[in-house]
């Protein structure tokens, strides 16, 4: 049970991994002001192009005419399709609930034995969490995080070199899994 | 001649099952999980279910078992 409270720690992990996402929505902004730049250079090329009309003199007009308008709106396109090709690379891969619980028991990195004895201390530091969120002190925030650092430092040291894509999702996680088990609403949602 | 056949039996079952590198890996990281000395072990035993006699390299024993839910590593 209390497995499955980390693993749904985990799992929720990546929902507040989420959150990042809009972080990276704020880099945008300066590839759409990076944008803005360049479109610039266009404005000029017509003023080039009139040389080239030197032939046909009339059609010029008309065309310079028409084309301060045209590159106007061409802008605009522009910027908001390079907006999401922007945003494509920096979200990161949402790390699925279940998912992650299924490749933490199937995994072949860790023996029986093993994971077993993982889940016992997984369910004391647990039991740790429940003592600090009914009030009792010690343990303190401070007194659990070197416990919990050392627990997920055991987990990645048994991961990293047979399912190395486990480890670097639960890695990446780590602040996640922490926020959860630090407060209590979360704690409370999550271990029920 | 038939207790040599069993203990022959016995040996051999004990000689396999001390081969299987996995479980000697498995050993090895509940007892590293438990904070123990060991460093990698070379041989183990099968005592019963989930109950292991296991050799490290620096000549430490320790028998590793499940009770209650919680893998137990004593040393011998």
């Amino acid at each position: 049970m209390d497995i499955r409270f980390v693993i749904a720690a985990l799992g929720l992990a990546g929902c507040t991994a989420t959150p990042p996402p809009p972080v990276t929505q704020a880099p945008p902004p300066p590839t759409v002001a990076i944008a803005a730049e360049p479109a610039p250079p266009p404005l000029p090329a017509p003023a080039a192009a009139p040389p080239k009309p030197e032939v046909a003199p009339p059609a010029p007009k008309a065309t310079v005419g028409n084309t301060p308008p045209a590159a106007a709106p061409k802008a605009p396109p522009k910027a908001p399709a390079q907006t999401p090709v922007a945003a494509k690379p920096a979200a990161p891969p949402p790390l699925d609930l279940t998912s992650l619980e299924k490749r933490l028991k199937d995994t072949s990195a860790i023996g029986v034995l093993t994971k077993l004895s993982l889940k016992n201390q997984v369910d004391d530091l647990v039991g740790r969490f429940k003592t600090f969120h009914a009030g009792q002190r010690p343990p303190t925030l401070t007194d659990l995080r070197p416990a919990f650092d050392l627990l997920l430092m055991k987990v990645l040291s048994l991961l990293q070199d047979k399912d190395e894509a486990l480890a670097r999702d639960i890695d990446t996680s780590r602040d996640a899994i922490w926020g959860v088990l630090a407060d209590h609403e979360k704690f409370v949602k999550y271990s029920s | 001649m038939r207790i040599a056949l069993v203990a022959a039996t016995l040996a051999a079952t004990a000689a396999f099952a001390a081969a299987d590198p996995k479980q000697k890996q498995d050993l090895a990281a509940v007892i590293a999980l438990q904070g123990k000395p060991c460093g990698e072990v070379v041989s183990y035993t099968v005592q019963g279910e989930n109950d292991f006699l296991a050799t490290c390299k620096d000549k430490n024993r320790y028998r590793v078992y499940v009770k209650d839910g919680r893998v137990v590593v004593e040393k011998k």
